[in-house]
C-alpha cells in the first residue's frame, strides 16, 4: 500500500469515481470526480487531532459496525493517503448545527467546509477494472437467523475480532456480552448523573440518602416539600441503579469465545443464491480457527461443511495441519437451522451425512463463511465503462483470455471477474498489467511507423 | 493518443496492477472511491496459507 502511495508514477485518486469514458483502445477520454473530502489533502497531515475532538459518533464500516467512528476520519489508522474525510451526511456542521471543532483544532487549517468536487479529465490508452467484490448478506437465508441471534457473525466480521487493531483488541468478546457491556456503559453515566443530583440533598441534610429514604418511606417526614423532591430523585435513581448491579453480576461470569461453528457455503452452492463455489472460503475458515486457537489453546472449533476445498499450493497442508494442532474438527454436512440456547449460545442443528443422524450442538459463537457475491456498484461501472457482465453479474471473460473484458484496451482482475483469493489476484493482476501494457507499446510502434 | 492507464479500484488487484505498470515506467492514474486504498485484504487479520499480516 505504502509503495502505491509513494511511486512516482501512480497518481492515486482515492475517494474519486469514474464518470464518463469514451473513446477506443489506445485512446481513452475519461472524466473523473474527486469527491469533496471538505479537508484539503494539500495542507492535511493525517495527524488525527481533529477526529479525536470530534464530537460526532458514527458506525465504522470499516470495522463492520462493530465499533465507531468520528464523522471525520481516515479510512483506518494506516490508510493510504492518510488524508482525513469528512462525512458530509452526519457532520453536525454540514448539516446546519453548530459545530465547527474540527477546524479549530487542525493545527494545519486542512479543514475547508466549502470545498467542492473536483473533475479531472484523463486520457489514457487502457483501463482495468479492479473493482473487488461484495460480502454477501445472510440475512437472505432466514434459518440461520444472522440479524436475530447476535452471536452468529460473518466471517469478515471476525477478522475484525481477531485484529489486534479491531474492536476488541483481538479478543474474542461475543456480540452479545459486548451489547451488555455497552448498555452498562450507558446506565453507569445516567447513574453518575442521578447521583450528582442527590449530592445536593446529602449535603445539605448531612445523611446519606439510603438511610433518608428508609425513614421517609416509613412516614417519618408527611410534609415536608423539600425531602419528597429528594426521595424522587432517589426512586429515580434506584430504577437506574437497580439493574445496574443486576447486569454488573451477570458481566463478571462474561467470558471470551471457546468454542467455536464455522459454517461453509453461506450463499455459495445453493441454488437460492449463487450456484458458483465462492473458491476461498473453506480456507479463511480454516486460518480464522487456527488464529483463534492461537488466541486461546483451549479454543475448539468445528467446521461444518459438504467438503473442504483446499486446492491451491500449500492448502491441503494447513488444512491437516490445522486439524492436527488446532482443535480444529471437520464435519460433513449441511447445517439446516440455526437456533438461539440458553446464555446467547447459538445452537447449529445439521445432519452428519457421514452418520447418517439430525445432531444439535451448541457453541459460544457461529461463523458464516459468506459467498464472494458480485460487487453491488458493477452494473452502474460497467455501464459507464462500456463492457459487458456475464449472468451473475462479474465481468465477461472467457477461458483462454481470462482478464480481456468485451471490449479491446479493458481488462479485468481480481475478484471483479470471479470469485479468487489473494494469490491468484495477484496472478491476474500482473497479467492484467501486461496486456495493458501492451496497448501502450503498440502506441510506441504506430508512432514510430508514423516518424519512419 | 495516450501511454497512460487507469486503473478502477484500489484493492489488492488493482494495486499490483499499478504497481507492475508504473515499473515499467507506465503513467498510472489509480481511482479508488473510498477514502484510502486496501480494499478488503485491509480489513483482514492475516492472510491463509502463510498467516502473514494483511497489510
Ligand atoms: C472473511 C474473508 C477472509 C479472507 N481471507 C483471505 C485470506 O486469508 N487469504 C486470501 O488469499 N484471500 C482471502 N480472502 C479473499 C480476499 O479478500 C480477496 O481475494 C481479495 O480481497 C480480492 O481483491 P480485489 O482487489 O479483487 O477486491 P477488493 O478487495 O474488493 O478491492 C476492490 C477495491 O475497489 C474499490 N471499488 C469498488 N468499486 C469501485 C468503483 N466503482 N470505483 C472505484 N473503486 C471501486 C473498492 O472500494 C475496493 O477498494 C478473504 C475474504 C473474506 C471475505
Ligand atoms: S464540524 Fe464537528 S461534527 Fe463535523 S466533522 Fe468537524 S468536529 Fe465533527
Ligand atoms: S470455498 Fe468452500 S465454503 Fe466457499 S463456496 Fe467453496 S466450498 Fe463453499
Amino acid at each position: 500500500m505504502l509503495d502505491v502511495g509513494r511511486h512516482p508514477n501512480i497518481e492515486l485518486l482515492a475517494y474519486s469515481e469514474v464518470e464518463k469514458v469514451e473513446g477506443e483502445a489506445g485512446n481513452f477520454s475519461v472524466t473523473v470526480r474527486r469527491k469533496a473530502r471538505y479537508v484539503r489533502e494539500d495542507r492535511c497531515t493525517g495527524c488525527g487531532a481533529c477526529a479525536e475532538k470530534c464530537p460526532t459518533l458514527v458506525p465504522d464500516a470499516f470495522n463492520e459496525g462493530l465499533r465507531n467512528r468520528k464523522a471525520i476520519y481516515s479510512l483506518f489508522a494506516q490508510g493510504i493517503p492518510s488524508t482525513h474525510t469528512i462525512d458530509a451526511d452526519h457532520c453536525r456542521q454540514m448539516n446546519g448545527k453548530k459545530c465547527g471543532i474540527c477546524a479549530k483544532t487542525c493545527q494545519a487549517e486542512a479543514i475547508d467546509f466549502d470545498q467542492k468536487d473536483r473533475i479531472l479529465e484523463l486520457n489514457v490508452a487502457a483501463i482495468i477494472i479492479a473493482a473487488g467484490y461484495d460480502v454477501f448478506d445472510p440475512s437472505q437465508i432466514p434459518e440461520y437467523r444472522y440479524q436475530e441471534i447476535p452471536n452468529v457473525v460473518t466471517a469478515i466480521e471476525f477478522e475484525r475480532l481477531l485484529s489486534a487493531s479491531g474492536p476488541t483488541g483481538g479478543h474474542l468478546d461475543r456480540p452479545s456480552d459486548r451489547a451488555i457491556e455497552a448498555d452498562i456503559e450507558e446506565m453507569e453515566k445516567s447513574a453518575g448523573k442521578s447521583q450528582k443530583a442527590l449530592v445536593k440533598f446529602e449535603e445539605k441534610y448531612g445523611e446519606s440518602s439510603a438511610a433518608f429514604y428508609e425513614k421517609y418511606q416509613s412516614g417519618a417526614y408527611p410534609d415536608d416539600e423539600d425531602r419528597k423532591k429528594w426521595a424522587d430523585k432517589y426512586a429515580d435513581h434506584l430504577t437506574v441503579v437497580e439493574p445496574l448491579e443486576a447486569l454488573r453480576k451477570k458481566a463478571e461470569g462474561f467470558d471470551v469465545a471457546r468454542r467455536l461453528a464455522f459454517i461453509q457455503c453461506v450463499g455459495s452452492r445453493d441454488f437460492r443464491f449463487y450456484p458458483f463455489c465462492s473458491g476461498y472460503c473453506c480456507m479463511h475458515s480454516i486460518k480464522e480457527a487456527i488464529i483463534a486457537h492461537e488466541h486461546g489453546p483451549d479454543t475448539t472449533s468445528t467446521i461444518f461443511g459438504m467438503d473442504i476445498r483446499a486446492v491451491g499450493k500449500g492448502f491441503e497442508e494447513y488444512k491437516i495441519r490445522g486439524g492436527n494442532h488446532s482443535n480444529i474438527t471437520y464435519v460433513r454436512g449441511r447445517v439446516a437451522e440455526i437456533v438461539e440456547g440458553p446464555d446467547n449460545n447459538p445452537v447449529v442443528i445439521y445432519e452428519d451425512t457421514r452418520e447418517r443422524k439430525v445432531k444439535r450442538q451448541e457453541f459460544d459463537m457461529v461463523i458464516l463463511a459468506t459467498a464472494c457475491a458480485p460487487s453491488k456498484g458493477i452494473a452502474a461501472l460497467v455501464k459507464t465503462v462500456g463492457v459487458e457482465l456475464d449472468p451473475y453479474n462479474f465481468l465477461k471473460t472467457s477461458p483462454l483470455s481470462p482478464v480481456d473484458t468485451t471490449t479491446p484496451g479493458i481488462f479485468v482482475c481480481g475478484c471483479a471477474e470471479s470469485p479468487m483469493d489473494v494469490p491468484e489476484s495477484v496472478a491476474q493482476a500482473s497479467s492484467a498489467a501486461e496486456r495493458a501494457a501492451e496497448i501502450v507499446f503498440q502506441t510506441d510502434l504506430i508512432k514510430e511507423k508514423a516518424v519512419a | 493518443m495516450s501511454k497512460d492507464i487507469l486503473v478502477i479500484g484500489g484493492g489488492i488487484a488493482g494495486m499490483q496492477s499499478s504497481l507492475d505498470l508504473a515499473d515499467m515506467g507506465i503513467k498510472v492514474h489509480l481511482v479508488e472511491k473510498l477514502p484510502s486504498i486496501g480494499g478488503k485484504m485491509a480489513q483482514l487479520d492475516k492472510t491463509f496459507p502463510t498467516n502473514d499480516c494483511a497489510i
